[in-house]
């Protein structure tokens, strides 16, 4: 019996022991990580070792043995400076790197012709009033392209032209972008970015849908306080369903796929930009005629981007999803959150 | 297998060095005092630009695994392709390809193949360009169209030039070269009429830029063999040309690892249907890769003391 409660009790405190163990390596697991996540202050570079004598130095000691003959006991001397000298001395970390600042690869809606720096991961989370949830990930590749996996709630489709348009939810899409930084090439050169945006194909009511874009998008700021930005995009998409074959927006015609967009921004006050942007997505019509069957929509979004740390922003705004109508009862409120980790970019520039 | 392994491993460690004694090093040192920042610090070379092979190979003792995946070229499909190669002495190279089509409940015609490429050992010179010949052993592979069985293979054999240029455009390097690809389809339940093959001479060229921050900016466009079927009409097999372009960036995260992320048009070479034009977009896919180089001979030197300089 006492043995058995010994048992027990040396097991309660082997658990007990345990769960500390995993307490103390979690709070210091979860500090790390929130340490390491948040900015590197400026560095400031430490002065090199003084490695120069002192005016005072001590003479060596007299070692020469005593004419009496007796044996010579070495005694403890402190270091000379030659010794100091030779050893050799820990080099002081090296600074990190200088960290630019990134410039978002998106406005509101509308594609910038900014790209993420190298390293950077970019997310951003919204929500807006008619209940969709988007979410945006991108991957800087070597300060000339960046990578992203995207689900948007934007695009639409209808049964026929006089049915309520319904949400095609969660609309996969992958970008893939490539550009040249502001300045580049040469003074008053905008940013240029070449994008293409793909779309995993999506089922709904019988019909799968796909669309594709590619745009270029030209952005140039203007003094120290306000960005403009312009894009041309050329527009596809496919309808199909298993009676018919695909649908294909690029059948219609260059009218029906060529658009423009862009937006401004303006930074309002020291940690606040006021934007506005213009831009287009695709609607289906499942029993529209082929020349009707993708429609492209322009959306006006205005609103406010509030850095709320240097790896955090809020945006909020409105979204009218059909300008052309001048439809203000599909108005929207939208919430997004944008994170950004430059953990990894400053590993590779650590490293390089 | 104990004899080929030894056979391979003296293959490996007697390289027939093109290197002059002003060349920069070509690959990692082997020696055991080496740290690993030395080890993995590089140089490495990459064989391939996306798709095409280049005149460069996989340095003497070293391997390099590389794949690449999307799930846009194919609908509700995982395309992707895979290659290990190990160099030998700076002028040749092993590869292992491995291409599969995965779908969403099974697996569907694994495609391994074989290669072999060799570069020429020419000491590099200003408007010189260097050259290599690479040949790929298809294996044939058998898929199912609307249930009709269709039986494929290709068979390639590359010669590729490369010329960096000078000057003003020192940051560009042009790469072209031949493909003689020799395809073939078989319809196995039509006899000889069900039979269709080709060889053909199909040209290809690259460009890469240098963009800096270990960022290049790669384009490649040529032609391939494309296979033609319509099981509905009924009609023979027939093999065309294709046309493969694909432009995006390599970026050495790290000397050892390079990512790539690029769009594409028409990259998959077995096709049952004509495609409708660079002009339709919904047929372009994105492609996300990367290559990983492992400096074994060094590691090993380093670690036991084999393989040493």
């Amino acid at each position: 019996m006492t043995a058995s409660r010994i048992a027990t009790c040396t097991r309660r405190y082997d658990v007990t022991r345990t769960s500390k163990t995993w307490i103390i390596v979690s709070a210091i697991a979860l500090t790390g990580g929130i340490a390491s996540a948040q900015p590197v202050p400026v560095p400031v570079p430490l002065p090199p070792p003084d490695v120069t004598p002192p005016p005072d130095v001590t003479p060596p000691p007299d070692v020469t043995p005593p004419p009496d003959g007796t044996p010579v006991v070495a005694q403890p001397q402190p270091p000379s400076v030659d010794t100091i000298a030779a050893v050799p001395v820990e080099p002081a970390p090296a600074p990190e790197p200088p960290l630019t600042p990134v410039s978002l690869p998106e406005l509101l809606l509308a594609p910038t012709g900014y790209l993420l720096p190298a390293g950077v991961i970019y997310a951003r989370t919204g929500v807006d009033t008619s209940g969709g949830i988007s979410g945006d990930l991108r991957f800087g590749l070597g300060d000339v392209a960046e990578f992203g996996v995207a689900t948007t709630d934007l695009v639409r489709a209808r049964d026929s032209s006089d049915a309520v348009a319904k949400r095609l939810a969660p609309f996969y899409t992958a970008t893939f972008r490539m550009g040249l930084a502001e300045d580049r090439l040469f003074r008053y050169q905008p940013a240029l970015t070449l994008g293409f945006r793909k779309s995993f194909e999506h089922e709904a009511d019988g019909h799968r849908t796909r669309i594709a874009e590619l745009h270029l998008a030209a952005s140039k700021r203007l003094g120290a306080r306000a960005s403009v930005h312009i894009n041309g995009s050329f527009w596809d998409a496919s309808v199909e369903n298993g009676e018919e074959g695909a649908v294909l927006l690029h059948d219609q015609g260059l009218g029906k796929q060529l658009r423009v967009g862009g937006g401004v921004a303006v930074r309002a006050v020291e940690d606040a930009d006021i934007a506005v942007d213009f831009a287009w997505v695709p609607e289906f019509c499942f029993t529209c005629s082929d020349v009707n069957r993708t429609r492209l929509r322009p959306i006006l979004s205005w609103g406010v981007r509030y850095d709320l740390t240097r790896w955090a922003m809020l945006q909020s705004g409105v979204r009218v999803p059909d300008i052309g109508d001048a439809n203000l009862l599909d108005a929207q409120i939208f919430g997004q959150i944008t994170l950004i980790n430059r953990s990894l970019e400053r590993v590779v520039k650590r490293h390089r | 297998m104990r004899g080929r392994l030894s056979l391979t491993l003296l293959l490996a460690a007697a390289p027939v060095s093109v290197a002059h004694a002003d060349d920069p090093p070509t690959t990692a040192p082997r020696t055991r005092d080496a740290t690993a920042a030395q080890i993995f610090g590089g140089p490495f070379r990459s064989p391939r630009l996306f798709a095409m092979p280049v005149a460069d190979v996989v340095g003497a003792f070293q391997l390099s695994l590389s794949g690449d995946a999307s799930l846009l070229q194919e609908t509700g499909i995982l395309t992707s392709a895979g290659v290990a190669a190990i160099g030998f002495g700076d002028i040749a190279q092993i590869e292992y390809r491995h291409t599969t089509a995965i779908g969403i409940n099974d697996l569907n015609a694994p495609i391994p193949a074989v290669g072999v490429q060799l570069q020429a050992p020419f000491r590099e010179r200003p408007w010189v360009p260097a050259v290599a010949l690479a040949f790929r052993l298809g294996v044939p592979r058998r898929e199912s169209i609307d249930d009709a069985p269709v039986d494929e293979s290709v068979t390639d054999l590359y010669l590729v030039g490369r010329l960096r240029m000078r000057g003003a455009l020192d940051r560009f390097t042009l790469h072209a070269g031949a493909r003689v690809s020799s395809a073939r389809i078989e319809r196995p339940d039509f006899g000889p009429d069900g039979i269709a093959q080709r060889t053909m001479v199909l040209p290809a060229i690259g460009l890469d830029l240098d963009a800096g921050q270990s960022a290049r900016v790669v384009a490649e466009i040529g032609l391939a063999p494309q296979f033609r079927f319509d099981p509905t009409a009924g009609t023979k097999p027939s093999v065309d040309y294709g046309l493969l372009g694909r432009a995006g960036v390599r970026w050495a995260a790290l000397p050892t690892i390079v990512l790539d992320a690029s769009v594409g048009y028409q990259l998959e070479v077995a096709r049952s249907q004509p495609a409708d034009g660079p002009g339709s977009l919904v047929e372009w896919d994105i492609r996300l890769g990367g290559e990983v180089f492992v400096p074994w001979g060094a590691i090993v030197c380093r670690v036991a003391g084999g393989f040493c300089e």
